[in-house]
């Protein structure tokens, strides 16, 4: 298993959020990644990725500003809809690494 | 403990807006004592900023919630209401979402609480979940369908 950080970001950086770090995690780790998720709002993530090793950014909120540190819309992991979608873009993200 | 309690379940409730459903379905939340009298202008002022409205295959929902310094005791309110309301999408606030099943949620301790997100979320992930739901007539058919699906 490869270690992964990833930011969940929802608008309190509670309850969406840790809806997505749960989903991550689980779909993720059948590709091989053990995730590991923080939760964040978007007032909180630029304090946040100060912690450093974030691979993604998985947001729920709009997140309008570039860090630096490729994002992923995971809307689709709460509604089901695009749930594939959502976990090949962060695959995308994560295999190029 | 389930999540589901019987008062906090609402069938065909009548709104103009989002705002006046939040109003509505959160008075059940107050009256109950399940949040503070704080909770309900959280939730509009969070709603406006974090949009929570979802489309489903079928149906839009929205999860109205806020911080847990405005809550007494944890709980969800199931709503159904009469006709939809337009509510706005989460993490994409320029696209509308028609929402008529509303889970409004009085979270007090997200940790504490996952086993309830996770509850409300397999229903939006579950297509007969969400056409039961919506299909209940009356305040016992959505009763019975949220405890199948959500106690």
């Amino acid at each position: 298993m490869k270690n992964v950080k990833i930011l969940c970001v929802c608008g309190s950086g509670t309850v969406s959020s840790a809806m997505v770090a749960n989903k991550l995690k689980e779909k993720l780790a059948k590709h091989g990644y053990a995730v590991t998720p923080v939760e964040a709002s978007p007032n909180s993530v630029e304090s946040a990725l100060a912690a450093g090793g974030f691979s993604l950014i998985a947001c729920v909120s709009p997140v309008y500003k570039d860090y630096g540190i490729p994002k992923v819309n995971a809307v689709g992991l709460l509604t089901g809809l695009a749930e594939q979608q959502v976990i090949d873009d962060c695959l995308k993200i994560l295999n190029a690494k | 403990m389930s999540t589901i309690t019987k008062d906090l379940i609402v069938c065909g409730v009548k709104a103009e807006n989002a705002e006046d459903a939040i109003k509505t379905i959160g008075a059940y939340l107050i009256n109950g004592g399940y949040v503070k009298d704080t909770y309900l202008p959280a939730v509009l002022e969070r709603e406006t900023e974090y949009p929570t409205g979802l489309q489903l295959k079928t149906i839009g929902v929205a999860m109205p919630h806020t911080a847990g310094i405005h809550v007494n005791i944890p709980a969800v309110c199931v709503a159904k209401l009469s006709d939809p309301v337009e509510f706005r999408h989460m993490g994409d606030p320029d696209t509308k979402v028609q929402a008529q099943l509303i889970f409004m949620m009085a979270i007090k301790d997200p940790d504490a609480q996952l086993d309830t997100h996770q509850k409300v979320m397999r229903v939006f992930t579950n297509e007969e979940a969400v056409e039961e739901l919506s299909a209940a007539s009356d305040k016992d058919k959505l009763y019975e369908a949220a405890m199948k699906y959500m106690g």
